[in-house]
């Protein structure tokens, strides 16, 4: 579980680890959304030279995002398998049995297996690159007109980024008490799955009776240092737009006008595309 | 009016039932007075439940009084608009290094409180890097806290404290939880806090050791402050210090011990302040002067036994491994660990070898402290013992069998080895004492009346009274709630019983309870027991053999009195090797005939003796 690397900050110095929250939740916004409109491989061609450039510009070694993703490699295959029974076309390559495998189903599955893994990679990139405190800042700055709608903007930042400030410090702690209740004599790995439930209670109560204590303790620090809601809160890293940020937001406008424009050359109308994915 | 001016303070607080009715009002401090003026380091000592946090929270407004006043720099805690200027002004370091920080960067979590404050973003830098800075911690400020020790933890909440330009910095039982080098780092920075920038400090704490440089020591017991002075004056009170569930630092109880036999004097002994002042001062008056060329040739010829000491474990343990010329190990019986190596994260960028090539033999009936710093290996080379952890390669056999073949009954080994974790505490789940100690035997192939059985013979074994079987865990004191742990495991009626720092976090009085009763294991029970420890002052007390373990090998092996005559190895791994052997080895160096063999205190005042 400890080696789950998948959106776990990859500490370096980079232009993309510089560039300002907000942009990088721009550019992750934009791109996942492109992906929904993409009906050829030149268009999935692009997409995957467009995130090669944002890797290579964030320094995160290549073997390092793959080691990553392959948690979700079972995922992965599960669906584009499923895609390739269910999708029906006219054109039958292989037929056994109740199984028919289509070209449609093909080149269906082979859409969704690079959409979803253009999609797991481009989000994961974000949070690569980007600290939880400064996506949370950048969230709160970019929500802050829902303040007038009396949403709590800051408290739920705030909630967010110690909830991911604590998660490697409670997985931890799973660990010692799975450990701890295995010396002595639980057997996780036997019994159905209603035992295995019942066996889950040794490591669940402890688990929040600590993370109760925890976040007691942690209230009292941070009355301590003076910690009184957002109001007259400044920041050390207040986010401002720098030069290149401005030019992040060109390559994102360069980004859909090439798109925009293959698709027209493919005579393409957006609204087909969409109509081709429902 | 001092700095901090407390009058009279009373505290109540109504403990309520589950359905919020008041089931008793508990008074946590009764009419607490006390001063303290800038610039002082005050030390505030006391065993647990005794109400020196609850005092202390009252300094920087997180509590305010039932009665009495608190004022502090000339404001009063109660007026809710100074709340803010006060906490800035009294920060406050917690005990639990993880349960503070709020940033997951070093530097983002040391701005917390000067964001707060409402700082401009230019001085919250300045504040920042100054307070990194002071700390030390400048090479760390990029990091995730994840990755720091305990110790370095508390460094950050040190400079997250002084970023708010404190006046006063109260430590909350910050080093409770540290290992002892960590500790003696804490005091270092602030006693230079205290010298360098006039910062008042006040230190909490249940180690008498620590406070022994502060100006003014209150001693706390039930909610009142039984005692206040010097540390002199404080020291020379044992009997009081006893009743106040305390323990006098060792080398005090020595000078006491000296006094008293009439082997130092007086006057002697009220100029003793430190280790090296004792040693000197008895090697001084009891040192055979003429022969300090015999000495000299003494400590050579004592350098090439340790050299040679060294090949003695290295044979030792051949022979065990080997099966052929060792004498006295029987590696059919215990259990031998040969040529152990484990590597975390192996194969990746972040690959870290924990063991290295670890032999090693644990027989029947021993008691062995395993020492080292964090990170030396200890802890992955006690989960190996019951095959909690998987060697990369060599390998653990039980009693002549290897655990690791597939048809070795790991449950049973399981059983047979049973092992406590460090804060077992937090690992209760149960409505009650009873149902939590009889999880283990229940998940053994026995009746549930023979489950019950061996939990109630545990809990009494652990010195625990019979009316806690229906309590619920939760409301128990700490001692009590980790000898319900260890009951837990001793419940299963192991061979081999195995702590991971039995006693990290708890006062004198609860540590002492815990390893008197391991004893008590070792010797009635006949349990084989095996603890990691950073406290030698306890390892010296209680283990016939140590292990000393450093950078995932073990570099010495042996008992207790043989070890720590490698004093130099020990003090580079920031071991600290008792006063009294450390006493009985210098005076041997300077050729009086002292038994060297004695490593606890009982048998050392009895060496001490025959030098009148």
């Amino acid at each position: 579980m400890r080696e789950m690397t998948i959106g776990q900050f990859y500490s370096t110095d980079s232009h993309v680890h510089r560039l300002d929250p907000r942009v990088k939740i721009v550019i992750t916004f934009v791109y996942v959304i492109s992906l929904f409109f993409m009906r050829s491989m030149v268009m999935y061609g692009l997409a995957f030279i467009a995130l090669l450039v944002y890797i290579k510009l964030s320094n995160i070694p290549l073997r390092y995002i793959i080691k990553g993703t392959k948690v979700l490699v079972w995922f992965l295959l599960f669906t584009v398998i499923l895609q390739l029974f269910t999708v029906q076309g006219a054109q039958t390559i292989i037929e056994w049995n109740f199984i028919r495998i289509t070209k449609a189903g093909v080149y269906a599955a082979c859409y969704l297996f690079l959409r979803l893994m253009f999609m797991i990679v481009g989000s994961s990139m974000m949070t690569y690159t980007t600290t939880p405190n400064q996506l949370t800042d950048g969230l709160e700055k970019m929500l802050s007109w829902m303040n007038k709608l009396r949403v709590p903007v800051h408290e739920l930042a705030m909630i967010m980024s110690i909830a991911l400030r604590f998660i490697p410090v409670l997985t931890e702690e799973l660990d010692r008490i799975m450990k701890a209740q295995m010396a002595r004599g639980v057997d996780f790995k036997e019994g159905n799955i209603f035992e295995r439930l019942k066996k889950m209670m040794p490591i669940i109560v402890p688990l929040f009776v600590s993370a109760i204590r925890r976040s007691n303790e942690l209230a009292l620090a941070m009355d301590a240092r003076c910690y009184h809601g957002g109001e007259g809160r400044t920041k050390m890293k207040p986010l401002k737009y720098k030069r290149g940020d401005y030019i992040a937001y060109a390559l994102v406008v360069i980004y859909l006008i090439i798109l925009i424009v293959i698709k027209r050359m493919l005579h393409l109308s957006m609204f087909d595309a969409m109509a081709g994915n429902l | 009016m001092g700095f901090i001016d407390i009058k009279n303070l009373v505290f109540e607080y109504f403990r309520r039932d589950e359905d919020g009715n008041v089931e008793e009002m508990i008074e946590a401090l009764s009419d607490v007075s006390l001063e303290v003026e800038q610039g002082e380091f005050i030390a505030i000592v006391g065993e647990n439940g005794s109400g020196k946090s609850t005092l202390a929270k009252h300094i920087n407004a997180l509590l305010t009084p039932s009665e009495g006043e608190v004022v502090v720099d000339g404001m009063d805690t109660v007026e809710e608009e100074l709340r803010l200027n006060i906490r800035r002004t009294a920060g406050m370091v917690f005990q639990n290094p993880d349960n503070q920080i709020v940033g997951s960067i070093v530097e983002e979590d040391v701005a917390f409180g000067p964001e707060n404050l409402g700082f401009s973003t230019e001085k919250i830098w300045n504040q920042v890097n100054g307070a990194l800075n002071d700390t030390e911690m400048n090479d760390y400020r990029l990091n995730s806290p994840n990755k720091l020790s305990g110790g370095q933890k508390q460094q950050v909440a040190i400079a997250g404290v002084l970023a708010m330009e404190p006046k006063c910095i109260i430590f909350d039982e910050a080093t409770a939880m540290l290992n002892p080098g960590s500790r003696r780092q804490m005091l270092n920075v602030a006693k230079r806090l205290n010298k360098d920038k006039n910062i008042t400090i006040i230190w909490i704490t249940h180690h008498m050791d620590e406070v022994v440089s502060a100006d003014k020591i209150f001693v706390m017991k039930k909610g009142n402050i039984v005692a206040e002075g010097t540390p002199k004056s404080i020291f020379a009170d044992e009997k009081m210090i006893q009743e106040c569930g305390l323990v006098l630092p060792q080398l005090y109880q020595y000078v006491k011990f000296l006094k008293g036999q009439g082997i130092i004097s007086e006057n002697e002994a009220v100029n003793v302040e430190n280790d090296e002042q004792l040693i000197s001062l008895m090697c001084n008056k009891y040192g055979i002067v003429q022969e300090v060329r015999k000495s000299e040739s003494d400590t050579e010829s004592k350098i090439e036994d340790n050299d040679k000491r060294y090949v003695d474990i290295e044979d030792n343990l051949r022979g065990q491994t080997d099966n052929s010329h060792s004498t006295k190990i029987n590696p059919a019986e215990g259990i031998l660990i040969n040529n152990v190596s484990y590597i975390y994260n192996k194969g990746f960028a972040n690959e870290r070898t924990a063991l290295n090539n670890v032999s090693l033999h644990i027989g029947k009936g021993e008691f062995i402290a395993v020492v080292g710093h964090t990170g030396s290996g200890k802890s992955t080379l006690m989960q190996h013992l019951n095959g909690l952890l998987i060697p990369d390669s060599g390998s653990v056999y039980y009693d002549g069998n290897n655990i690791h073949e597939k048809e070795f009954p790991i449950k049973k080994l399981r059983q047979k080895v049973g092992m406590v974790f460090q804060y077992p505490e937090y690992q209760l789940f149960a409505d009650t004492v009873e149902q939590d100690v009889c999880f283990g035997p229940m998940n053994m192939d026995i009746s549930k009346v023979e489950a019950r059985r061996r939990a109630y013979k545990a809990i009494e074994v652990v010195g625990l009274p019979d009316t806690i079987y229906d309590a619920s865990p939760l409301t128990l004191s700490g001692g009590q709630k980790r000898k319900v742990a260890i009951a837990g495991v001793i419940a299963m009626e192991p061979e081999y019983l195995v702590l991971d720092e039995p006693t990290a976090g708890l006062d004198p009085v609860a540590a002492k309870n815990i390893l008197e009763m391991l004893g008590i294991l070792q010797k009635e029970h006949g349990m084989t027991i095996i603890i990691v420890s950073h406290n030698m002052e306890e390892v010296a007390e209680y283990a016939n053999r140590v292990i000393v373990m450093d950078s995932g090998e073990i570099c010495l092996d042996g008992p207790v009195w043989k070890v720590f005559e490698n004093k130099e190895l020990l003090e580079g791994l920031g071991l600290k090797i008792p006063v009294g052997i450390n006493l009985l080895n210098t005076l041997k160096g300077t050729g009086i005939d002292v038994d060297v063999t004695k490593n606890t205190q009982i048998d050392i005042y009895g060496e001490l003796c025959k030098l009148t």
